[in-house]
């Protein structure tokens, strides 16, 4: 059986608890301290690894973007490398020309050379 | 899997003011008290995918918050205002003096500095926090009949030290 003032020292104590629970409450920090976090964490992602945290439609987006651009530069290469190859055939059909003419030329020059014709520039 | 920006901000919106109060009562210093909450958030940031549910969520942030804050106090070597011992021997005081909950706020700060840092931090868990001495004991590594200890004495040093400066407060106020 407890003697009343140990009672009351219970009691004393009890309340002392109760009131520092009720002292103790959560404290807000400064303003702002949201947006500072989010800053530094963001400034700690690197851009690769910040593409594959988008939500899931803006990567969706994302990939349809990066999808078409691959298209558009895969059509883009295919038709400068047709007009590269049209180029490449042109040049060597033009040379070739160039040197059956000089030939036939030549053959010419021969001729009428063998006939005693003379051409003096 | 990471967490988006949303979800992450969403969190420390939640859970800030936890993590900031346990940071500023260890600490007992508004500016390191902010740069624990921030490292704290960042680190949930790297490991978020480790946890799950919000109940772990909650545990691992009390956890990392308490051992962050008693870091800074080593690091940046914050000392309590007043060794102990020298309240603790002073028999004049009474220690049943009745202390108002407003009271006792306005001196709150001045009471959890005076405190030495392991009594501090159990003080904090349990009144603010309102764990309970078993699971302070599990997040701090320590046994229960030493978080029970330090438990009491860091309440009987405070009751003490609050019973002095509420006379002072009264005589200062009156």
């Amino acid at each position: 059986m407890k003697q009343p003032e140990e009672l009351s020292e219970e009691f004393e104590q009890d309340k002392f608890e109760r009131e520092l629970t009720r002292a103790m409450r959560s404290v807000d920090p400064p303003h702002g301290f949201a947006n500072l976090v989010m800053a530094r964490a963001q400034a700690e992602v690197p851009v690769r690894a910040r593409l594959l945290w988008m939500p899931r439609r803006v990567q969706q987006w994302t990939g349809g973007v990066i999808a078409a651009g691959l298209l558009v530069g895969v059509f883009f290469g295919e038709e400068a490398h047709l007009r590269h190859q049209r180029e490449q055939a042109a040049q060597q059909q033009f040379e070739t020309a160039m040197r059956i003419t000089d030939r036939t030329l030549e053959h010419v020059q021969q001729q009428l050379s063998d006939a005693g014709v003379r051409f003096d520039h | 899997m990471a967490i988006a920006d949303d979800e992450f901000r969403r969190l420390i919106e939640f859970y800030q003011r936890m993590v900031y109060s346990i940071a500023l009562r260890v600490t007992g210093d508004p500016s390191t008290a902010e740069e624990v909450a921030q490292d704290v958030f960042l680190e949930l940031h790297r490991s978020v995918d480790q946890l799950v549910g919000a109940d772990h969520i909650r545990y691992w942030l009390r956890r990392v918050a308490t051992h962050r804050s008693i870091d800074a106090i080593r690091r940046n070597s914050i000392r309590p205002e007043a060794a102990a011992e020298e309240w603790e021997d002073d028999q004049s005081v009474e220690d049943d003096a009745p202390i108002s909950s407003i009271r006792l706020q306005a001196r709150l700060d001045e009471l959890l500095r005076a405190l030495p840092e392991p009594m501090r931090v159990v003080v904090v868990l349990r009144y603010q926090e309102e764990m309970l001495p078993d699971e302070i004991a599990r997040m701090l590594g320590k046994s229960i009949a030493s978080v029970k200890s330090h438990l009491h004495h860091g309440l009987k040093l405070m009751r003490r030290k609050a019973a002095v400066t509420m006379k002072e407060y009264v005589r200062e106020t009156a």
